[in-house]
Parts: C-alpha cells; structure tokens; sequence
C-alpha cells in the first residue's frame, strides 16, 4: 500500500451491501469505482468495483452511498474483506461499546395531601384536578363546548405547576401530541366533546397498538354530526366497540357526580399506566357543568418514568414506540398479546354501583347523569313499595357482567334508562349473551337529542312493570 | 466503519435475518439512505446519541427505527410534528427529530407542519421532497411537477390537480422557524451542503434556539422509473427549476425555549385549587336539619340577572352547611343572553336526581321565566318573584304559595341593581328559612375574602330581601 499519497482512510465494500446502485460511480473524481461485472450469489446483483491506486481518500464516494453498511471508510478492515461472515457482525465490527443499560423504573411515589374542606367544583373543573393529584402536567386539546372549561382551568394550573398545557391545531394533532408525551412516558389527557373524540380516533387506535398510555375526557353532547351542545349519551357505542380502525379496546369510565369525576379521573392515569393502554372517561354534558360536592384524596401522585418510555437518555435509548408489524405472525402475536390485556382488565378492573339492589325485582340499569334521574326514580318507587333497584355501570367496557349475573335470579324485569338511543342496552344485551345467559324481559326509557330521562318518567315506566307483574 | 448511531445489526428489519440485518429496505439509489449517513453522523458528531429522539413517518421511511440506535417513536401518517412536540415537552432536554416525506408532510400533515412550525419550539423537522408517494406506489405528490406522469396523474399533473407545493418557502415566511434551507443530493457539492445544514438544524436545537426546517429534494429511482444517475439528473434538471436551492430563513435567536421542571408541591396545588387545610381534629360539619329529604329549587332569569350566581351561592352555603348539594346551569349559546336558568338540589343525605324538572320552589326573575316555569312547580310548592318587573301574573297552579319581592327595586335602592340576585337569596331565606342566614354571610364571605370591598353591599341586598319577606318585628 505504500503507492497511495496520503494517509487518509480509504473507502471499503463488503459486496453483499451494494445495491449496485452505482451513485458512487459518478461521485468519485478519480473514475476509481466501476460498475461490477460479476453477480454476488447472495445479493444477485453486480457489486460496484473499487480501483483505489488513484483515491485520494477524499470520501465523496462513502457520502454518496446510501447504505449504511456499504461503502464505508477502511478504518484498519480492509483485511477482513472476502473474509466477512453474515452471521456474525461482532466479528467483523467488534463488539459495541453497550450503552443500554437496564432501564431503571422510577416509581410513582405518593405525596400525602392535609385533610381539606370539601371543594364546591363542576364536573369538568372536578376532572381537571383530578388530573393534577394523578401526576399530569401535559394537557392537549382543541376548545369544543361543553368541555372546554377543563381545558381552561388547565391552560391555568399547568404553567404555574411547570406544567404545559397546548391548544393544538385540530383534535387530531391534540392527540398525537398525547401520543408524543405519553409515548415519552408522561401522564397526558385532553378534554374533548363527541365530535372531536370523532376526529381522535385514528390518534387512539395507534396509541392502542403502540400502547401509549393517555386520559381522554369525553363530555358527550348530542349527535351525529353537529347535533348540539345538550348532553347524550350517544358515543357508547364509540367507546366501547369504535376506537378507530383495528382491535382495540380501552377501559371506558362512566363517571355520574362531581366527586366521580374528580375520583375516576385520578383512577384512569393509574389504570392506563398499569396496563399501557388510553383510558377513556365518558362524561355527558350535564356532569361537565354540573356543581357538587367534592372532597380531595389523601395523597398527591409524583409519577415516576416507566422502564419503556422513549425519554431522550442513554437508558430509554434502546425503546420503541410504535404500532407497525409487518410480518403477519408479528402482527398476530401482538393482537395475542393485547388481547390477554384486554382480557386481565376485564378480570380485574370492572366496577359497578348497586343501589338497593339487593331484593329489586325490577332492575334500573344506567349510567352518567340518567343515573341519578335512575336512582331518584328507584328510591320514590322504593317508598311507594315498589322492589326497584339500580344497577349502575361505572366501566361501560368491559361491562361489569359478574356484578350483574347474580341479582338476574331475582329480577323479573329490567328497564335501560338512557339518554342514548339504546347504545347502553346493546352493550348490556352482548355482555348478557357473551355470558351466555337470558336475561328477564328489557324495557327501556331513551330520550335524545339532549332531552334526558326525567325521574317522573323512569318511575312511570318502573310502576307499569310492578303493575303488570300483579 | 459506519457510523455508530446506526445499529451494528438492524435487528428489527424482519428480524435482522441475513442479508437485512445489515442492508436498508430502501430501494438501490434512493436519496433516503443518503440522508440517514447523513443525519447519523450529525447525531454522532454533535454528541446527540443519548439524547435523541427519531420521529419516523408513514412513507418509506416509516421503518427509520430498524436503524438508529436513538429512542424511536413510530408516528401516524401526518402526524409527526405533534409528536415530536409531545416529546419535546415532556422532556426539553431530548433532541426531537421529525423525519418526514412529501405526503406525509406536505399533504395530510400539512396542519400539523404549518401549525409546528409556527410555534416554533425547537424541533428539527428533515423534510424529504422526492416529488412522488414512494411506499404506496408512485402517485402523484403535493409536491409532484406539472407534468409529471404518476399513477395518480397517467396523463401529467396539470393546473387542475394544483401546482407542486413549495414548502421550504412556506415555511420560512412563518414567524416561528429559526432555520429553514433547501438542499439536494444529486452532486457531491450539494450532498456536503446537505450534510451541513442537517448538522446546523440539529446544533440550533441543541442550544435551544429554535425550530429549524430542512428541505432535501431527494431521488426515487424506482418510481420515477430511472436509473439513480439519470434520477439525480432529473432532480438537478427538473426538480431545482420549481424548488430553487439554498437558504430560505437563518436568524440569529438567543436560546429562549424553558418548560417544567413539572412541581408536585402540595401548598401550591392547594393554593391553585383553593383547598384549605383543616385543624387536624376538625369534625366534618353535620346538616341542622334532615328535614331537607331532597330539596329542588330553580333559578330563572334574562342573561345578567345573576340567577347562576345566587344558584351557586346558595350550593356552596348547604355544602358548607354539612348538606349535599348540585347546581347545574343552563349552559351553551343560552348562557350568552337570553335566558338563564339554574337547578339546585339540596339534601342531608345524597342528592340523587340533581336536576329540576319539578321544583320545589322557583325563584323567578322575569316575566317569561316566570310564565315558562311556574305550572312546572311540584304541589304545594313556593312561587317567589320579583315583583317590581312582573306585573302581569300567569296563570299559577293552585296551592302554591306565591310571594312577589321587588328584587331589583330594593336593590336599586341599596344603589346597585346587580344585587338583586342577592336580595332574592335574602328573600328565599326569609321566605322559607332554608338553611339558616348566618350561613349565606358565612359562605359569602368566604366567596368575597379576595374582594372584601364587595361584602357591604352584598350583607345588605342579603338582609333587605330577607327584611322585605320577613319584617324584623317577626322572629326568624
């Protein structure tokens, strides 16, 4: 080698690396680089040639090379050339400096709250604080009535917490902003209403597959299309079998008070890291606005950095957030996998309000605000004599069925009361069926549009059903 | 030796298996796996490794994360910039890379790209323009030349399907960017200028400058059915003419960009949420009376008649006061003018069914509000208005009881109109001794601690509704 003039690194090929696309060919100055004549056997494509008595060293054929294992600066390899073996890179690299180490989790750590007075707060300023006990410091969203006073009080707490609340360009760049955040590692949420949950669903469906963790807070008003501002309960049916394209599920959390909103927000960051998975709180607009009573938890949540977040450091550099799989049997045993997820959430993390249940022959079934018509519909009845019962569903997905299957004996009719047009009933029939059970005769009360099931109709409807069975 | 940014084996590329553990999926010739070497060496030079993170796109370089040995984030088709932004304020420090194509940026992220842009955190945005939909098969791009023939456009783009979009340019006249150039790959000369503006894009956000824009007008071979050779020719030729090179925006920014660190500090939080302390042994206060069963009250008025404010004064006095209480308000284009209404539920137990559809007593302020909601009022109900601006009664269900109080006159009187909704508390009370009055005066001042100016005329319009319903010869 003593002919070559400088003593700059030469450039180097392992044949098996060149796609023949001979940009380096027309780089070099020198004309050092010719197209192959001979077929690689493994490749089946003609490796570019290099003549190196006239190169200067001066690279421009490594920069044109768009291969990062093809042509490359002889750094002291040249002796390994026609030597190379596929199967072990290590041999012909030598073993990288490992920088990942293994990624330590910090924990969550609790910081203990002084009792309080009880606040006097809305539902959606409930949620919001909610947010801020579970550890969130990062809010995306877009202003949509009636959930923006969630996003308002955030765009408040968050700079003064050190926090960031983003009013985004659209939902769907709200939600990959969660993806980002949440991808990352970090407690996330957004305040939306149902047309832009609509436009969050592509956003879901991928942090589903990817399993980024996020709160959605879906104040839902009425529908399709624009509708309007007045509450329904009309995106049941979205939450818990539409969560953009694929097979997903989230938990979905059916608040009813001031304090659930504040309680089952704080509960949705907890179960969404648990199990890496959206968790969705379905509010309707009348809990958004509605003012209650609401008392703080015992303790503040300082979240700690799970093991796999995509943080930005040497220890989460190894880390991976995404949601494709190209190969089928990849992409099948991740579905496997998510779906034994689906299945461990809905062992374990189904929750039911019963509400004098105990001797009901007629059963209520309802959630959100209907519920509490439901209840005051039940307790009236319950004075009048009447065995009523309320059975309220406080996740919607998975239905919390092993709640419900023992007081089916007793039950001799149940009445579905909801501001939906029988999304609640379908998700209570196909639980009943999955269950594999008949259930006793299902009336319901539905009113829409923004008209909610009122106490006197829920009580006529209970008094006709006592009335019929005498 | 490669650069050590890449992966020694590209085990996520099917699994590293033969030939693809050391090979791209990139097609021979594409300006992709140019802009990679070059992007990894920048990583590498600046000393970025460890704190990186790599937003691939949907298009070909939607498999970015089979070779950088960075944190990899595998964004939706568009959507890379607010991921990008999501991880960047989640962790400032991290250097946050969207890498995207002339689809996926210039077409269905367009919202994404221009809104980003315009926030202008430091972010390093490497724009990849080939002029064609490489993954999908070779349809027409936004940023596909008049004339150009695509799947999409057999016959050429022509003005119909618009003009190819020149984003380096759209995006330089944004306020927000710091560092917006045009470079190209299809010489040696201009692949150095490449790899230095990459480099600069990366360096402005490591000092946390600003956001930085790199547009590489790039070859694909395959689908512009050339050979890689005459495909730089064509870029050189074809593509420059439409997308002229070099710098579009350089300021000169002073590191400005600061979030978090996030604070967990609890007086501050219940500062912020207005949470007060108890003394260690403080009793939770207990109803005075469990005679309130479930109590249903509706508020009614004109937009500024304050019937939300009195609602949720009299809410927070019952809670205050041991009870349970809601409010819900009328809400929407209805709490912008026109008329105003509020529910309020009252009881020593639970408040079940917080709305009021059959008030127990209806406080109305106007005439249609009272002509709306009176024959809704439950039997033996309480009826109470303001009499001054009602003249003219409705028809009002029988067994009620029905008191007028001028509220607005008395208020007048006390020199503010807008305390009528505080003298129609006074009355309520006067009228009904619901809760007892030392409870309004208690929850108010505590409402008015921050406004102590406010608490005179409030106490007064308070004692003159009572006083108008309850004359204090009569013991309350």
């Amino acid at each position: 080698m003593s002919h070559f003039t400088t003593a700059r690194p030469r450039p180097f090929l392992d044949p098996a690396y060149c796609k023949a696309c001979l940009r380096c060919v027309e780089a070099c100055a020198k004309h050092c680089i010719t197209p192959g004549s001979t077929l690689n056997t493994i490749t089946g494509v003609a490796p570019v040639e290099l003549h190196l008595e006239h190169c200067t060293g001066c690279a421009l054929c490594v920069q044109a090379c768009p291969e990062p294992f093809g042509l490359r600066l002889d750094e002291g390899m040249s002796h390994l050339e026609g030597e190379f073996r596929l199967e072990d890179p290590t041999k012909l690299f030598g073993k990288k400096r490992v920088d990942v180490v293994d990624a330590p989790i910090e924990p969550d750590e609790q910081i203990p709250l002084p009792g309080c007075a009880p606040l006097v707060l809305k539902g959606a300023y409930a949620s919001a604080i909610g947010a801020v006990l579970a550890g969130c410091r990062h809010v995306f969203g877009y202003p949509i009535t009636p959930s923006t006073e969630g996003a308002e009080l955030m765009a408040k707490l968050m700079p003064e917490l050190g926090g960031t609340f983003v009013q985004a360009v659209s939902e769907v760049a709200a939600v990959n902003m969660m993806y980002g955040a949440g991808g990352a590692g970090v407690p996330a949420m957004t305040f939306t209403s149902s047309p832009g949950f609509s436009l969050m669903l592509e956003g879901i469906s991928y942090m589903i597959g990817a399993e980024v963790p996020g709160v959605f807070v879906n104040f839902m008003r009425g529908g399709p299309g624009l509708g309007n501002i007045a509450p329904e309960q009309s995106d049941i049916k979205l939450a818990c079998r539409g969560l953009g394209h694929g097979n997903t599920h989230a938990l979905v959390l059916a608040p009813s008070t001031p304090q659930e909103m504040l309680d089952l927000t704080l509960a949705a960051f907890a179960l969404s890291f648990r199990y890496r998975n959206p968790v969705i709180m379905l509010g309707d607009g009348f809990l958004g606005q509605m003012t209650g009573v609401v008392r703080l938890p015992p303790t503040l949540s300082r979240p700690g950095r799970p093991a796999w977040a995509v943080w930005g450091d040497r220890s989460h550099r190894h880390n991976l957030i995404s949601s494709i799989h190209l190969a089928e049997t990849d992409l099948e045993a991740h579905n496997e996998h998510l779906n034994r997820k689906y299945a461990a959430i809905a062992k374990r993390e189904t929750r039911a309000e019963l509400f004098r249940c105990d001797d009901a022959e007629v059963l209520v079934v309802a959630c959100n605000t209907p519920a509490r018509m439901a209840k005051g519909a039940v307790e009236v009845a319950r004075a009048r004599g009447l065995a009523a019962g309320l059975f309220r569903p406080i996740t919607l997905w998975p239905f919390p069925i092993d709640a419900l299957l023992p007081l089916l004996p007793r039950t001799r009719q149940i009445i579905v009361v909801e501001a939906s047009p029988g999304q609640l009933e379908d998700e209570l029939r196909l639980a009943l069926s999955h269950a594999d059970r008949v259930p006793p005769p299902i009336t319901h009360v539905r009113r829409g549009g923004g008209v909610l099931p009122q106490q006197t109709e829920i009580l006529a409807q209970i008094a006709a059903t006592q009335e019929a069975f005498a | 030796m490669n650069s050590p940014v890449f992966y020694d084996h590209f085990e996520r590329h099917a699994h590293g298996a033969g030939l693809k553990g050391h090979s791209t999926h990139y097609c021979p010739g594409c300006g992709h796996g140019i802009v990679h070497r070059d992007l990894a060496d920048a990583i590498g030079e600046l000393g970025l490794q460890d704190r990186t993170v790599l937003i691939s796109p949907v298009g070909c370089a939607v498999f970015a994360h089979y070779y950088f040995d960075v944190g990899n984030s595998q964004a939706a088709h568009g959507r890379a910039p607010a991921v990008a932004l999501g991880h960047k304020l989640a962790n400032p420090d991290a250097i946050v890379i969207s890498y995207q194509g002339d689809g996926d940026l210039a077409s269905i992220g367009l919202a994404e790209t221009i809104s980003t842009a315009q926030l202008g955190l430091p972010i390093t945005v490497i724009f990849i323009n080939n002029a064609i939909y490489g993954m999908t098969g070779g349809q027409c791009a936004p940023t596909s030349l008049i004339g150009q023939k695509t799947t999409t456009s057999p016959a050429g783009r022509d003005r119909a399907m618009g003009s190819p979009l020149r984003v380096a340019e759209l995006i330089a006249q944004l306020d927000g960017p710091i560092y917006v150039e045009r470079v190209a790959l299809f010489d040696p000369k201009q692949r150095v200028k490449a790899r230095r503006a990459i480099q600069k894009a990366l360096r402005l956000q490591a000092e946390g400058r600003g956001y930085a824009f790199i547009e590489v007008l790039a070859e694909c071979p395959t689908h512009l059915k050339l050979t890689p050779e005459l495909a730089e020719a064509w870029v050189r030729d074809q593509m420059v003419p439409v997308f002229p090179l070099g710098v579009k925006k350089d300021l000169t920014v002073e590191p400005w960009f600061h979030c978090g660190p996030p604070s967990y500090d609890v007086e501050k939080f219940l500062a912020l949420v207005g949470a007060e302390p108890l003394e260690p042994d403080t009793e939770p206060p207990v109803p005075a009376t469990s005679a309130i069963g479930d109590l249903s009250l509706k508020f009614a008025g004109a937009g500024g008649d304050g019937a939300q404010t009195a609602a949720l004064l009299l809410t927070r006095a019952a809670i205050d006061a041991g009870f349970d209480a809601t409010h819900i308000p009328s809400y929407g284009p209805e709490s912008r003018g026109g008329t105003s209404y509020a529910d309020v539920h009252i009881a020593a137990g639970e408040v079940l069914n917080p709305a009021a559809p059959e008030p127990d007593i209806l406080v109305a302020f106007n005439a249609p509000s009272l002509a709306k909601f009176a024959p809704m009022v439950a039997p033996e109900g309480t009826i109470l208005y303001d009499g001054g601006v009602i003249t003219q009664l409705p028809a009002l269900p029988a067994g009620c009881r029905v008191i007028a109080v001028p509220f607005t006159e008395i208020a007048r009187g006390l020199g503010r109109p807008v305390a009528k909704n505080m003298v129609a508390i006074g009355a309520l009370q006067g009228a009904t001794g619901l809760l007892p009055p030392d409870r309004f005066t208690i929850t108010l001042r505590h409402l008015l601690k921050d406004k102590p100016s406010l608490l005179p005329l409030n106490e007064a319009a308070f004692e003159a509704g009572r006083r108008a319903v309850c004359p204090p010869s009569v013991p309350t």
